[in-house]
């Protein structure tokens, strides 16, 4: 699977879980990595992106978690 | 210039022959809006009673979910300058060495881009710069990581680690701590900077059963040198030690805890197949005594401060690991240790806690640990236990 | 002016880089150490080489004046080297022995208070604080000041029968090895959290989190405002589900305080590693000095003092005389709260007929 597949993938897990479950990072490698059937460095790394291209944030409180950041 | 503000309360803290922390925020607010903020709210805070600031959030910078903590003040119209008062971690040197080089560097920065206010160090063992705005995080971590600095863990991550002195100035540290400390921090990095534990993860290291960075306290994995062999006995520095007045029975032989000594005026004998490694007597007569043999450390696991279960310390896993780099065996534990944890843990559980809720059998054998009596303080008194089938087939 | 290139993942730089070259050649080999007196010790190596640590006390909140002064001391009498120790004091490394006095005039000079070394009270490890903590129910800072003006002598020259480790934590989430020290001063809510906007609870919160937070087992979910409620005789008014869920008020300045606990260590020595315990349940927050705690942390201080014996740590001092005679010996009063009612309670209950009257 292509990372830019996988990156996708993710990005809509963590707007899927709006208003319903905070996610964890490790919520997102165990899902999208039983989902696509692949290991869970490749989501790791795909997520990596994401967080560097800052379509994805880390936020805390009560825990680390991974969510869309806030328009502006 | 910065706003003044009349501290008639916070004034009374310069009095005294201790450094005061209210001297240190002056100085810093004399330059600096953000610090004469912080101590403007602070001398409210001693006027009420109470704390005024707000916590969590999203700031960080591009790439890390850790090293920055976010700080609001929910007196923000009042204290505009400390609206926001963002906490920057900096991993600090293993053992806390410096150079006035580097010292003088970070002034630079942090004058340049936050309040001027530091904590050396933090509880955790980071170098804590104490409150700038979000607009200068990115700058503040170019500034440092250009330099060969970088930051320390906040949140579900791995946590800066830290150790004793050890074998940079202590004669009695049993392993390398500050190369162990380095080591994992370098082969931890994305464990540090990207946040995906169920909770926060410590690592202390100490030279020996002394403790002096109390990871038998404060730490999920606490590694702790020590020995497999003699005491070595210097009868004519126990001489010594006598003849400028300790008296060695009373301060030495009977406090050992394990009865292995004995002293008859002139000798010194050490049962040492008896001794548990305590410390106390090499301590006290550090001229005198030297363990020899395999040095290696024991590991240890799961302490932590009360929130939920009430406070724990740490509890023997491994007995007796070698420690050498490039330190495999350790890591490979660690890794182990994290895997149960994904598997198992809770959200804001931590891996010592986990293990209460699930049993230390079930632990023991993922990690691939087998049970010894070294990590039991006595064997269980209660007659409810587990069988499988394997062991009925033992 | 733009910002340098920025890296990532790169750690902090390797320890051997801060090092004063006589640890560099000596690392791992020294032989023995002396305390030539409260604020001065020197290691020796078994090449014959030494090196000389002059230890001073920091408030751990530094401003960036006095990092400065204290780096342009250490270029002037140390090569630039100097480190920090766990329980935040200073020291500056020296390595040629004619600057070791005039490092210690200018730091006499300048009122940096030498000490800390050898059985005294060395620095308090402390927390944030009202300084810039959200969960702070004291002042850290505040109180480690007050108690080391009190006991200044006992970190500049006299001497206690072993080492008295202090150390303040501004609320129960004990930043720092509170609850393994010989005296410390930990701050406690007594009321029950309110929640004062259910709206806000819905918005902020994840209810599993914040029931999960609970030790007690005091929170339960309110269905029909998407919110949380206490139960509050179950609540033991900890303060973590202030923490996971801020709309759960829990400060109230006249209901704040502190509580001291006793008798805790994190060496092997002698005995095993111990937790602190409860001496007294509760005094009042009084800023700017909280005169009513450091009367009673120098009366704890004081019995020890009297009674201990040479190398014994509070907490061996207290078990050798019983915790019954401790209470006598301190005067401190005894009160339902010193009775364990949380999960560990039965383990303190005294389970044999031997006590002292």
């Amino acid at each position: 699977m292509e990372k830019a597949e996988v990156a996708q993938k993710i990005y809509e897990l963590v707007e899927k879980s709006i208003g319903k479950k905070k996610l964890k990072s490790s919520d997102i490698q165990k899902q999208i990595s039983a989902d696509c059937g692949i290991s869970r460095d490749e989501v790791k790394e795909a997520l990596k992106d994401l967080v560097d291209e800052g379509k994805l944030i880390y936020t805390y409180f009560g825990g680390s978690f991974v969510e869309i950041p806030p328009k502006e | 210039m910065p706003k003044k503000y009349e501290t008639p309360l916070l004034d009374e803290l310069e009095k005294g022959p201790f450094p005061s922390f209210v001297t240190e925020i002056k100085k810093a607010a004399a330059r600096s809006d953000m610090a004469a903020d912080e101590l403007g709210q602070l001398e409210k805070s001693y006027r009420d009673k109470r704390g005024y600031w707000k916590h969590g959030g999203i700031v960080g910078v591009r790439g890390y979910g850790s090293g920055i903590i976010g700080r609001y003040s929910s007196l923000r119209e009042q204290f505009p300058n400390v609206a926001n008062f963002h906490t920057v971690r900096i991993n600090s040197t293993s053992a806390f060495f410096y150079t006035s080089q580097f010292l003088k560097e970070m002034c630079d920065i942090w004058d340049q881009y936050g309040s001027g206010l530091t904590n050396l160090h933090g509880s955790t063992g980071d170098l804590v710069l104490l409150g700038t705005n979000t607009e200068n995080l990115e700058p503040i971590f170019a500034e440092f990581s250009s330099r060969g600095w970088d930051l320390g863990g906040s949140g579900s991550a791995m946590r800066t680690l830290s150790c004793c002195v050890g074998p940079a100035r202590c004669e009695w540290s049993n392993i390398n701590t500050l190369d162990i400390n380095y080591n994992l921090t370098q082969e931890f990095q994305d464990e540090m900077h990207r946040p995906a534990f169920p909770y926060k993860f410590k690592i202390k290291t100490a030279g020996c059963a002394v403790d002096c960075i109390a990871s038998i306290a404060r730490a999920d994995l606490s590694i702790i040198g020590t020995w497999k062999g003699k005491i070595a006995v210097d009868q004519s520095e126990v001489a010594n030690y006598a003849k400028k007045g300790m008296n060695i029975t009373e301060e030495i032989v009977n406090m050992c805890p394990t009865k292995c000594m004995s002293y008859d005026g002139s000798k010194l004998t050490i049962n040492d197949a008896d001794c548990n490694r305590c410390m106390h007597c090499i301590a006290k007569m550090t001229k005198a005594l030297k363990p020899t043999g395999e040095k290696g450390a024991t590991i240890l696991m799961g302490s932590k401060a009360p929130f939920v279960i009430g406070a724990t310390l740490s509890w023997v896993i491994v007995p007796f690991m070698k420690l050498e780099e490039p330190y495999d065996e350790l890591k490979d534990l660690i890794r182990k240790m994290w895997e149960f944890w994904d598997e198992h843990g809770k959200n804001r559980e931590r891996i010592g806690e986990l293990v209460i809720r699930k049993g230390m059998r079930e632990f023991l054998e993922f990690i691939g640990v087998e049970p010894v009596p070294q990590q039991v303080k006595e064997p269980r008194r209660d007659p409810f236990f587990f069988w499988t089938e394997a062991d009925l087939q033992k | 002016m733009s910002a340098p290139q920025r890296r990532t993942d790169i750690g902090p730089p390797h320890y051997k880089d801060f090092l004063p070259p006589v640890i560099q050649k000596n690392y791992g080999d020294w032989k023995y150490h002396e305390v030539l007196n409260a604020g001065v010790m020197v290691h020796v190596a078994n090449s014959g080489d030494k090196i000389w640590s002059v230890r001073v006390a920091s408030p751990r909140l530094l401003s960036t004046d006095t990092i400065r002064d204290m780096a342009d001391m250490a270029e002037k009498y140390c090569g630039g080297y100097i480190r920090f120790t766990t329980r935040n004091n200073v020291e500056f490394l020296v390595s040629d022995e004619k600057n070791l006095t005039p490092l210690q005039n200018e730091l006499k000079a300048k009122k940096y208070m030498m000490g800390g070394i050898g059985s005294r009270i060395s620095n308090i490890v402390h927390t944030q604080g009202w300084v810039h903590c959200h969960s702070a129910c004291t002042d850290a800072s505040g109180l480690v000041k007050v108690l080391m003006d009190e006991f200044a002598d006992y970190f500049t020259t006299k001497e206690t029968p072993n080492k008295v480790r202090l150390a303040v934590a501004c609320c129960v989430n004990m930043c720092g090895a509170v609850h393994c020290s010989d005296i410390a001063v930990v701050a406690i809510h007594r009321k029950v959290p309110v929640v004062v906007d259910h709206d806000k609870v819905k918005n902020m919160c994840e209810v599993p989190s914040t029931i999960a937070a609970c030790p007690t087992g005091a929170i339960s979910p309110d269905p029909a405002k998407k919110s949380v409620k206490v139960n509050a005789d179950k609540c033991m008014y900890c303060g973590n589900c202030f923490t996971v869920c801020p709309p759960m008020e829990i400060h109230d300045p006249e209901n704040d305080g502190v509580a001291i606990v006793v008798g805790g260590k994190v060496g092997n020595l002698r005995s095993n590693p111990k937790f602190s315990k409860l001496a007294v349940p509760f005094i009042k927050n009084n800023p700017p000095r909280w005169p009513e705690v450091v009367t009673v942390v120098k009366k704890i201080l004081d019995a020890y003092l009297a009674d201990a014996k040479k190398h014994e740590r509070v907490g061996e001092w207290i078990e050798r005389i019983g915790w019954e005679k401790f209470f006598k010996v301190t005067g401190l009063p005894f009160t339902f709260q010193h009775i364990d009612d949380f999960t560990i309670a039965r383990e303190t209950f005294r389970t044999a007929a031997t006590f002292k009257w």
